[in-house]
């Protein structure tokens, strides 16, 4: 039976009972899919990214298909912290869910300010994490924005500092999330192990441009955006094969998953979880679809635990 | 087979020209996931389609204006689901119905669908038209792939016995759908070639023939260089208009911020989820 299949994660003093979870702008706050799916099919919910004062994002068009993905260039289009925490979080309490807030700034400063606000703010909660937050992914790697975001993630040193800074202020799980706009991403991910990351996460979208050749101009309005989507999905695997190499503590794993067996691949490469992102746009239900597929091959192959299975491709 | 309008129809008596009444309908009744079957896809004009598609007896009553989105094929691509305007619900059959333009690999394997094949659809998404009620003169206003919903729109108020005055323009005689729906609106046909109806663009015929004042609403979906027309020719008429929009969309639903549209005031509206129905005084056409 099912029920013998251990799916669960440990990400520093946290457990996720299921390991698939929806990326960071791809599920909004949760509420928007409310009818589509079912949020006790998912294992966490990576929110959009969250910055200190509300963002509006990058002039449009801001999306466009290409082959076998996404280019978007969205930017960090948010509520900002106190709406998130006066609009947002309250639903995403009432989930079934971990909820992972996403976490973004211009600065150290500012990356500073959202964590103890949340931290501040919330603790009020009678949830049994103390504030329905599971804990923190940094995004150092947004390739939409001029200030922060990628120029933190592919700097090695700053990684280091920002995540020992951030370490400071929460003893919740602390996810960095990288880029795989780096020439060694290994060098990226050994930076927050050192500076007290309880895991990292990759891989972010990659750079891209799409040029209209009929206007002979690009066709994003911020010009580049990342990609993302199944075009992606060998690189994602690459780089967590590479980060597994280098660090110790749990990988998180996304780029381009659509099914159990991109899933199973992540996890084969090194990954203890993994995240859904442009698939959730082509079917809200993916990530449950994706759980209960790897849960029948673990029965079918005689599994009762991923971690055998986790990085034996490479190890 | 026969696409009318249902009877549990949106009306709003005191329409006022503020965003108010899109963000009321922001939290309508959540849209449904279902497969649905093909009921039949034919062409009606070069390059354009009417698919008509059985309604999950479940899932909201689609209202003219809201959309809902396809997956088409089950390949890498095209990836992304496609969002169509409803062009009509039946209610007796529960059965919907889109009109599309063959454009690119998305909707080049729709027209390929054969009645009986199953598609993935979600909806419906988004806010529907509001019928203003406390208005004496209605037009509504369709170009090119904004024909659907705007003849969902028609067949409303005729169902409503609100007389509505339809205008469609299309380049050319080739492009005038063959459609009992069509037809059934009485339309004003407009070609830019004048191989049809009257010569030149919806905004040249309603400048010379349509007397518009503040006791009219004016309803339009079409292409954007259209609908800014258009709304120019509200606003200087005193005419209160509301347009349809369209944008690139990844989820359909709100989440991903990726449909934005520039409104007055500063920010974003998303497409999607504050629209695609806007006031014509809330988007900001300069940047459009
Ligand atoms: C709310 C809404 C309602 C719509 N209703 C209808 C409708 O009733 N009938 C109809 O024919 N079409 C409608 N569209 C447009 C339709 O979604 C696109 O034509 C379709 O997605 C094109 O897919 P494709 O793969 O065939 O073309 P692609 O190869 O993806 O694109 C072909 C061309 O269409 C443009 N395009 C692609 N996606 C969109 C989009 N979502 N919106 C606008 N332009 C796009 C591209 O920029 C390109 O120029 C609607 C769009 C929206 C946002
Ligand atoms: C529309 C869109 C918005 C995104 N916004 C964010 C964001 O705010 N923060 C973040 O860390 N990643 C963001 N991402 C990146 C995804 O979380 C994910 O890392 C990436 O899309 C790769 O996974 P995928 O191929 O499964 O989509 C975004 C991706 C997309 C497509
Ligand atoms: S398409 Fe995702 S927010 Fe509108």
């Amino acid at each position: 039976m099912g029920a013998n299949v251990d799916l669960s994660v440990r990400i520093g003093n946290g457990t996720l009972a299921n390991p698939v979870g929806v990326a960071s702008g791809t599920f909004g706050y949760g509420g928007e899919y409310e009818g589509l799916v079912d949020f006790s099919d998912i294992g966490a919910i990576y929110t959009k990214a969250v910055t200190l004062e509300p963002r509006g994002g990058n002039a449009p068009p801001r999306l466009v298909e290409t082959p076998s993905g996404i280019l978007n260039s969205i930017g960090l289009a948010n509520v900002g912290v106190e709406k998130f925490i006066s609009d947002k979080l309250p639903y995403l309490r009432t989930l079934p869910c971990a909820v992972v807030v996403n976490v973004a700034g211009a600065s150290e400063d500012e990356y500073r300010r959202v964590v103890e606000r949340l931290e501040s703010g919330c603790l009020d909660s009678v949830d049994t994490n103390g504030s329905g937050i599971f804990g923190y992914e940094v995004n150092v790697s947004c390739p939409n924005v001029h200030h922060g975001g990628l120029a933190f993630g592919t700097d090695p040193a700053q990684v280091e500092r920002l995540t020992s800074s951030l370490r400071e202020l929460t003893k919740r799980p602390l996810i960095i999330k990288l880029t795989p706009n780096v020439t060694d991403i290994a060098v990226v991910a050994k930076a927050a192990e050192a500076g007290g990351a309880d895991a990292v996460s990759l891989i972010n979208t990659l750079v891209g441009m799409v040029i209209d050749v009929k206007t002979r101009k690009p066709v994003l309005g911020a010009k580049t955006g990342g990609l993302s989507g199944p075009a992606v999905r060998p690189v994602g695997v690459a780089l967590t094969c590479k980060a597994r190499r280098a660090v110790s503590i749990p990988i998180i794993g996304m780029g381009g998953i659509s099914c159990a067996d991109d899933a199973l691949q992540y996890i084969l490469a090194g990954a203890s979880a993994v995240q859904i992102g442009t698939a959730n746009f082509v079917n809200p239900k993916t990530a449950g679809l994706v759980s209960s597929g790897i849960r029948e091959y673990c029965i079918g192959n005689g599994i009762s635990s991923l971690k055998e299975i986790c990085g034996v491709a490479v190890d | 087979m026969k696409i009318s309008c249902v009877t549990t129809f949106l009306m709003c008596g005191n329409f006022d020209n503020t965003l108010a009444h899109n963000l009321f309908y922001v939290n309508m009744e959540t849209p449904t996931q279902f497969i649905s079957r093909i009921i039949s896809n034919d062409r009606i004009s070069e390059g354009f389609f009417e698919l008509s598609l059985s309604w999950d007896p479940r899932a909201p009553v689609p209202m003219p204006g809201q959309f809902m989105t396809v997956r088409v094929g089950s390949l890498a691509v095209p990836l992304l689901r496609r969002p169509f305007a409803f062009a009509g619900f039946d209610a007796d059959s529960s059965s919907a119905a889109i009109i599309y333009q063959k454009r690119g690999a998305g909707t080049e394997l729709l027209a390929a669908a054969r009645p009986g094949d199953e598609l993935d659809v979600i909806g419906p998404l988004g806010t529907p038209f509001v019928i203003d009620t406390d208005q004496s003169k209605h037009v509504i206003i369709a170009g090119g792939i904004g024909l659907g919903p705007m003849l969902f729109l028609s067949s409303a108020l005729k169902s409503r016995n609100i007389p509505a005055r339809f205008i469609f323009g299309c380049r050319n005689k080739s492009l005038v759908p063959d459609t009992k729906m069509f037809t059934d609106a009485d339309p004003q046909i407009c070609t830019d070639d004048g191989s049809a109806g009257f010569r030149g663009t919806v905004a040249d015929y309603i400048n010379t023939n349509v007397s518009l004042d503040n006791s009219t609403t004016i309803y339009a979906c079409g292409p954007s260089p259209m609908l800014t027309s258009v709304n120019k020719i509200a606003q200087s008429s005193g005419a209160r208009c509301q347009v349809s929009l369209e944008a690139v969309m990844a989820c359909g639903v709100g989440a991903c911020m990726g449909c934005a549209v520039p409104v007055v005031g500063g920010g974003y509206a998303r497409v999607c989820k504050e629209g695609p129905v806007f006031d014509g005084g809330e988007v900001l056409w300069e940047r459009m």
